[in-house]
């Protein structure tokens, strides 16, 4: 088993409700396919730093995964077709870091 | 004048710091900053660090202006890469 960080773009004009129905659906299939949540953080709606399909913010959703190759590659295959997403990124470590989270202090900050 | 004479003297030193004729003063600084203990961890979420070694335009600065080390250069160059995938930086 290896891990994995994963993070997803979604849609700017995508509602709060709408980005946990994706959550949950991205979860599922990683559970369905042999894959472990580790955590889950949501980093909220962040400034774009370049259009992406005439967007100027984007949801962010990262999952720290514990999985094989076919884990991600049904998710990645999965994202491909999805059109509520913009980017996706997945990224193998050799360790998970699960105390860090670095947007949680800006997201404190904007809301100040 | 004198001021508007100082100011082109300092940007040209910071292009030509290998120079061997460079003043003592403006030597450049041999140890890397994000090597040793108690470096900050070079990652693609770390927007902060990041935008340290990116120039105005979004590129990433050469180690010989940073004086990043080369092991330490080559991650920082694929975390800025990840970084820009995901439009961070």
């Amino acid at each position: 088993m290896n891990f994995y960080e994963h993070t997803i773009i979604a849609r700017q004009d995508t509602p709060a409700s709408q980005v946990k129905v994706l959550q949950e659906k991205y979860s599922k299939i990683i559970e369905d396919n042999e894959g472990k949540i580790l955590k889950f953080e949501s980093w909220g709606l962040l400034h774009l730093s370049y259009l992406i399909k005439k967007n100027k913010k984007g949801n962010y959703i990262h999952f720290k995964i514990e999985g094989n190759g076919k884990t991600i590659k049904e998710l990645e295959r999965n994202e491909k077709l999805d059109k509520n997403l913009l980017r996706y990124l997945t990224v193998k470590v050799k360790k998970l870091d699960l105390k860090t989270d670095y947007f949680k202090k800006t997201e404190g900050m904007d809301s100040k | 004048m004198k001021k508007r004479n100082q100011k082109k003297k300092n940007t040209q030193n910071n292009f030509a710091k290998l120079s061997v004729f460079q003043n003592q003063k403006y030597k450049f600084k041999k140890k890397c900053p994000l090597s040793g203990k108690g470096a900050p961890m070079i990652d693609y979420k770390n927007v902060k660090l990041l935008r340290r070694y990116v120039s105005e335009n979004g590129k990433i600065l050469p180690s010989r202006i940073t004086s990043v080390s080369q092991k330490k250069q080559r991650e920082l160059s694929l975390s800025i890469k990840r970084a820009r995938n995901l439009a961070l930086i």
